[in-house]
């Protein structure tokens, strides 16, 4: 009975691992390289799209299992006079995320959602904790421009 | 469709083009194999798994009758929900079967819409030719076969009208379209003369933008996404089943909703 | 009959896997290719879409048996709470074995009635994201076409977990097994019953 029993969990498991493996090819279309992101983003038909409607969306990785990377906490403009998107980054189901600044042209707008098509989860990680010093918050009815991509598979 | 091989640029729509043919066969190949990778199913339910194009026929053969079940569920009388204009999503989510960054923006000024087959006025259309008809709009939810969805506001010439203006056979079975990203598409022609089947050229009180088939898209209601053509160049009325893009990848050619 | 259900369930639950991944709905999950039926979303939907009938018709020639024939109000009811926790008691403690195996425990009683629920619900959910706005007042039922397909998946997490648990069982058990196999023991006759089935 117990070497059924195993055999029984130990596929469980197995189920379990190879549906939650993330997927091998990571979609989206990052910058060639050499190429500028505002440049990148121009490539992208960029949408007017109203600054309060950014708010609250989750912001995806650009693969065919959609991974949450976090949400839009709020739109900045830096020092430079440059569009950054801070999101609270990472964490699990909400816990333990910090805000993260990423340039606009970094990212896309998928439907209702975002994501970030020019760093990968691991260079988001080495992003500094966003800090307010200096930047001046984008009102909510500013219209600003952001570029789209197609959904990934 | 998953690709280890990303190129930094995009091979341009019109090459995929040339290439359709071959591309496809190789698809189908893979398609088949990959279909049949549950090998304990298939065994189970005694396929012969050295004859996989068999099994791909016996699908599409359902798929087809699925069609006229589809066509014999369809209410030309039932409308699709409508929402209130505050909830059209802006911009829209953008599909198309390659990478937004290889949209081919269509000149206005320049754009004809052919009208042919089955119809007593073949003459070309301008963009305000069409501008000049009567409009109508709605709020309703687009639904992509991929499963997402999303309300949206359309404005445009019901399609039933144009038809009409254009002396259009409507017993005709078949109105297909042709498009400037080589996306031919076709529907039935219930669906067609559906209330809510528009000649789009506007979104959310605006003209459509390049990505979303600026000058003309048709959008239906009571349709998968799949089935709304953007960028339209050509209506034909017909008799004969005129296909679609998706459809000669396996995909389900009626796809009402 | 059983085989055939069998291998349609696995059919609808495959294939539904592969159309979920064009669209996930859990993000941060997905089925691997091993997993789905269909290498992507078109032979997925074919797949499904031609499992869906035999599905439908298995399952309702299985529903108007089970009524007409009196099997089900047999087999499955009467269920007593206590029943349900001292069967559960004793599966846990691999106290599983059954002398007669047509006769059902509280828990088989009420997991085949879960997964018979389950069914219907697959079927009503699925025709509402099949055809949205020709039953419009379903999904609205439903709460919304984005709900329906939760339901959806919901309904077949369900499934799935009763077949885990079927098998598992099944296997520990291996008089059912033959059961499955050869159609089970073949019962004197009791108030109008037929020849028992296991499973």
């Amino acid at each position: 009975m117990a070497p059924l029993h195993l055999l029984v969990v130990c596929g469980m498991l197995a189920v379990a691992g190879a549906a939650h493996a993330q997927s091998a090819t990571p979609g989206g279309m990052p910058p060639p390289p050499g190429m500028s992101l505002a440049e990148s983003a121009a490539m992208r038909f960029p949408q007017p799209v109203r600054v309060g409607d950014l708010l609250g969306r989750e912001v995806l990785r650009p693969v065919e299992s959609q991974d949450v990377l976090g949400r839009v906490r709020l739109v900045v403009r830096d020092k430079n006079g440059q569009i950054m998107v801070v999101i609270d980054f990472s964490g699990f189901l909400g816990f333990g995320t910090r805000p993260i600044a990423v340039p606009v042209d970094a990212t896309v707008l998928l439907g209702q959602d975002m994501e970030i098509v020019a760093f990968t989860p691991k260079q988001l990680q080495q992003f500094p904790t966003f800090s307010s010093s200096g930047t001046t918050d984008v009102p909510d009815d500013t219209i600003i421009k952001v570029g789209l991509a197609k959904p990934s598979h | 469709m998953k690709s280890p091989f990303r190129p930094d640029l995009a091979p341009g729509a019109t090459v995929l083009d040339d290439h359709k043919p071959l591309i496809r066969s190789l698809e189908r190949r893979g398609l088949i194999r990959g279909g049949l990778s549950l090998g304990a199913l298939v065994m189970l339910t005694g396929c012969d798994i050295t004859r996989p194009e068999a099994v791909e026929s016996a699908l599409l053969a359902i798929s087809r009758f699925n069609d006229r079940v589809q066509a014999l569920l369809f209410d030309p009388n039932k409308l699709a929900p409508t929402y209130p204009a505050s909830m059209i999503l802006r911009p829209p989510k953008f599909n198309a079967y390659y990478e937004v960054v290889d949209v081919k923006p269509v000149n206005g000024a320049t754009w004809r819409l052919e009208v042919s087959g089955l119809v007593a006025d073949k003459r070309a259309w301008t963009l305000p030719d069409l501008q000049a008809l009567p409009q109508t709009s709605m709020v309703i939810k687009h639904i992509c076969v991929e499963g997402w969805s999303y309300i949206g506001g359309w404005t445009g010439v019901p399609l039933r009208l144009f038809l009409e203006r254009v002396g259009a056979d409507l017993r005709a079975k078949y109105v297909a379209f042709k498009t400037a990203d080589n996306y031919p598409s076709s529907i039935d022609m219930a669906s067609a003369l559906h209330p809510q089947t528009l000649l789009a050229l506007q979104y959310g009180g605006e003209p459509l933008a390049n990505p979303f088939g600026y000058p003309m898209r048709l959008r239906t209601a009571v349709k998968l996404g799949y089935k709304n053509p953007k960028w339209v160049t050509a209506i034909e009325v017909t008799n004969k089943y005129p296909g679609g893009y998706w459809e000669s990848l396996g995909f389900p050619w009626f796809a009402g909703i | 009959m059983h085989w055939v259900n069998a291998v349609v369930m696995l059919i609808m639950i495959t294939s539904g896997w592969g159309i979920y991944d064009d669209d996930v709905i859990i993000r941060g999950f997905h089925f691997s290719s091993f997993w789905r039926l269909g290498d992507w979303a078109a032979w997925s939907l074919n797949w499904h879409f031609a499992g869906m009938w035999f599905l439908a018709i298995n399952g309702l020639m299985y529903l108007l048996y089970g009524f007409a024939s009196g099997r089900f109000r047999e087999k499955l009811l009467p269920i007593r709470p206590t029943e349900v926790v001292q069967t559960v008691i004793d599966t846990l403690h691999f106290k599983i074995a059954h002398e007669d195996i047509t006769v059902y425990n509280a828990v088989q009683k009420l997991l085949y009635i879960i997964v018979i629920l389950a069914g219907i619900s697959q079927v009503i959910t699925g025709i509402a994201i099949w055809k949205p706005v020709q039953f419009s007042g379903l999904v609205s039922l439903l709460g919304g076409f984005q709900s329906a397909r939760l339901l959806h998946f919901a309904g077949m997490a369900v499934i799935v977990g009763f077949l885990i648990v079927h098998v598992a069982l099944a296997l520990l058990v291996p008089k059912t097994l033959w059961a499955i196999i050869a159609g089970g023991p073949h019962l004197r006759p009791r108030s109008g019953a037929k020849e028992g089935h296991a499973a």
